[in-house]
């Protein structure tokens, strides 16, 4: 069994400081088995300026059982898969401590993301990328940080400038992007 | 057959007259039947099971003056090598040899936090009152409820030998005593599987110690004193190679046994025999075998083909030619057919001595019965010049050994001599002088324990006395003649052959005069017993009542088939 009332005092914990730690996790749903955690990106490295969605799954053992943990937000680094999201880090496998907690868990997650480490890699293309053309892989992970990691908030304030300049009404422009996931072509075909 | 002592045989004789000299005062000097006496194999029973880990224990308790738990997780993290662990605390001292294994110990049971009634555990994250909590030798608190999850989720993980503390990189292995108490309280089952696995970490985790591989199992284990390649007797009767828990297979090396029992089980030798002699009808698609002479072939069912390509032709043809017919792969078939057929019948050659000697010691229960019969007859004759007959039985015992070591003996050389594993190794030179070597050695071995057999199917309880003295003489001679021989083919294949490889690790158990030697009851001595109680004496833990029951469970446990070694734990645990 889940001890729901530990993850309870978790999340309670972490929201009193998601403003200096930038940490935070929310349920997914109205259960405590699916969450779904954020860390924005380190500074000084690629990721930074972005923020980076984890979901998280509580096994039934937790916190006797490591939680499980995915990006759900594309990354391109050596022990994340650039495919599903998987991370590679010993505290969520075999080093996991019930000690430890969801929001240390995603400090660790945060920290391997300053310090990859491309021996033990979860992606063998990115590690091959990280070891042999440090330029490019930075580039490459500097790009899909501003494309798959910006919140979107600011690119969406650009296409609703550029849609209603097209002459249509604000609200409408608002709601229709929203329902097609801020897709601008989308958008416009149904506002046509 | 009747002259053993020809002059033809002299040969084979003369080494050993001076060594059997005058037979009649001479009995004791043949190899008595096999005797578990001073062997160095011993048996483990479920009741001696913590007897022998016992031995263990103690020395590294004396040695280091720690309690048995922790003695055990030194062992358990050293897979049971004393002497390993010994070498560690001897080059890097006691505070290396202890933090590797996550051995903790408290040096002062801390008071700070008896000062507060209560502590907060950090992983449940509530306030628990003091006695509702316990702090393991490494110092780290947490409460009693979550430390019993923790062993729980570790024991079902399968980490029971070593369950490491909750705190974050703390490496420090857990009390035993306490994972015990906690679980026994929640989850009596899970207490017991614990037990257990700390029990047959004994044999599970050792090197010196394997399960008897019977089937059904007997619930043994057997224990080597070294664990050099050996051949082994259970109690229970099984006999085996304790490196690979295959049959004894000696002088085959244990990968060459396994590449034999493959190819013997496989049909691929009989699919082999079918390719080479028989083709399907193009027709029918039955095999057909061809019977000599021109390559035009009919099925039964009418069909006729060319036994060259398969194809369906009519009948009309000559010694060469089939009309209407043409086809060019004549040439290529014949050579794979040739190679298939000349590998077969080298396996062939091999394979059925093997079976024969296989076969015949297979035998050994009725012939034994056979001769017991004969002897029972000629000790009711009251002879006042023969009156023991145990020279007999030790003859057999000696037929049986030689014949195993020469069937196994067939399949080595297949191996030996064959491009399976050493075609790199000699050249076809070298090769032909080291078979040559060998199969003369072979020979000698197995002529002359064809003349023991013979010898041994002669019906001496109708014989006069001076007539079975002569056949006791004959007995005695071979016996000790097969015994030097056998020695010198195993000197053979351990020094001038598989000695020489350079890159086999082909090790073989070595030759025994006796036998495959029998492993002695483990005897369960008082100081066992007195330090079984010992065992939960040296628990000192507050939780005096929960001490005192599992002090119960334990007991009933070991005798009254608690545990039911029966099966290896994860065995027990898969279903
Ligand atoms: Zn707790
Ligand atoms: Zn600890
Ligand atoms: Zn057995
Ligand atoms: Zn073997
Ligand atoms: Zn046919
Ligand atoms: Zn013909
Ligand atoms: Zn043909």
């Amino acid at each position: 069994m889940i001890d729901f009332a530990r993850v309870q005092k978790e999340l309670v914990e972490c929201s009193k400081d998601a403003e200096g730690s930038g940490i935070r996790v929310i349920p997914k749903s109205d259960n405590l088995v699916h969450l779904i955690g954020t860390i924005p990106g380190p500074i000084g490295t690629p990721y930074e300026g972005g923020v980076f969605q984890i979901d998280i799954t509580l096994p039934e053992g937790y916190p006797f059982e490591p939680p499980k943990m995915q990006f759900s937000t594309k990354v391109w680094h050596p022990n994340i898969s650039s495919q599903s999201g998987a991370i590679c880090l010993d505290i969520l496998k075999d080093q996991w401590s019930p000690a430890l907690t969801l929001k240390t868990a995603l400090l660790s997650v945060q920290a391997l993301l300053s310090a990859p480490q491309p021996d033990d890699p979860q992606d063998a293309v990115v590690a091959q990328q990280y070891l042999k053309d440090y330029q490019t892989f930075v580039n490459t992970a500097r790009y899909w940080t501003e494309s798959f990691a910006k919140t979107s908030s600011r690119g969406i304030e650009v296409k609703v400038q550029k849609l209603v300049e097209m002459g249509f009404p604000e609200a409408q422009v608002r709601s229709i992007l929203e329902a097609v996931g801020g897709d601008e072509n989308l958008a416009l075909e149904r506002l046509l | 057959m009747d002259d053993y002592a020809s002059s033809d045989d002299d040969y084979n004789y003369s080494d050993d007259q001076d060594s059997v000299g005058d037979v009649f005062a001479n009995d004791d000097l043949d190899f008595p039947l096999v005797s578990s006496k001073g062997s160095t194999t011993q048996v483990i029973t479920k009741e001696s099971l913590l007897a022998a880990q016992r031995e263990d224990l103690r020395r590294v308790m004396d040695m280091l003056s720690v309690r048995e738990q922790h003695a055990r997780t030194l062992l358990i993290y050293h897979r049971w090598d004393v002497d390993r662990l010994f070498g560690v605390y001897v080059e890097k001292g006691k505070a290396f040899l202890f933090a590797e294994a996550g051995v903790s110990v408290d040096e002062c049971r801390d008071s700070s936090s008896l000062a507060y009634d209560s502590v907060m555990c950090e992983i449940c994250m509530d306030d628990v009152p003091i006695e509702e909590a316990t702090r393991m030798d490494c110092g780290h608190c947490f409460c009693n409820s979550c430390w019993t999850e923790h062993f729980f989720v570790k024991i079902n993980e399968g980490q029971s030998k070593r369950i490491r503390c909750m705190a974050h990189k703390c490496n420090s292995i857990c009390d035993e005593a306490v994972v015990r108490t906690l679980l026994s309280r929640k989850y009596p089952d899970m207490a017991e599987k614990y037990e257990r696995f700390l029990l047959e970490s004994y044999i599970e985790d050792n090197k010196r110690v394997k399960w008897c591989p019977s089937t059904p199992h007997c619930g043994n284990a057997i224990r080597v004193e070294e664990d050099d390649l050996c051949e082994v007797e259970c109690s229970c009767g099984e006999q085996f190679c304790f490196n690979c828990l295959e049959e004894a297979h000696s002088p085959c090396s244990c990968l060459m046994w396994e590449l034999w029992v493959k190819k013997c089980r496989d049909e691929s030798e009989t699919v082999n025999w079918i390719t080479v002699h028989t083709k399907p009808c193009p027709k029918c698609h039955k095999p057909v075998e061809k019977n000599g002479g021109c390559n035009l072939v009919s099925c039964i069912c009418g069909q006729a083909f060319c036994w060259l390509c398969g194809g369906a032709t009519g009948r009309e043809h000559t010694w060469s030619s089939i009309a209407g017919h043409s086809c060019g792969r004549y040439k290529e078939q014949e050579k794979t057919a040739e190679r298939a057929k000349r590998d077969l019948y080298r396996y062939m050659h091999y394979h059925n001595r093997y079976k024969a000697h296989t076969d015949s010691f297979k035998l050994e229960s009725k012939l034994k019965e056979a001769i017991q019969g004969k002897i029972s007859i000629s000790e009711e004759k009251n002879s006042t010049t023969v009156t023991d007959y145990s020279w007999v039985n030790n003859g057999l015992s000696r037929l049986f050994r030689s014949r195993r070591v020469l069937s196994y003996s067939y399949a080595f050389a297949f191996y030996m001599f064959g491009d399976e594993l050493f075609k790199e190794e000699m050249s076809e030179d070298q090769r032909e002088i080291k078979q040559n070597l060998f199969e003369d050695q072979q020979q000698q071995l197995e002529g002359n324990v064809e003349r023991l057999s013979k010898v041994l199917e002669e019906p001496f309880e109708t014989f006069k006395d001076k007539k079975v003295m002569e056949i006791r003489m004959q007995i005695l001679n071979l016996s000790t003649l097969i015994d030097n021989l056998c020695k010198t083919m195993y000197e053979c294949i351990e020094n001038d052959l598989l000695g020489s490889l350079n890159h086999g690790i082909h090790s073989i158990a070595p030759y025994k005069s006796r036998g495959i030697e029998k492993a002695s009851e483990l005897q369960v001595s008082w100081s066992n017993k007195a330090n079984n109680t010992g065992v939960t004496a040296e628990v000192e833990r507050p939780e005096e009542s929960g001490c005192s029951s599992r002090k119960r469970a334990r007991k009933e446990g070991l005798g009254g088939g608690f545990f039911d070694l029966n099966l290896p734990a994860e065995f027990l645990d898969r279903n």
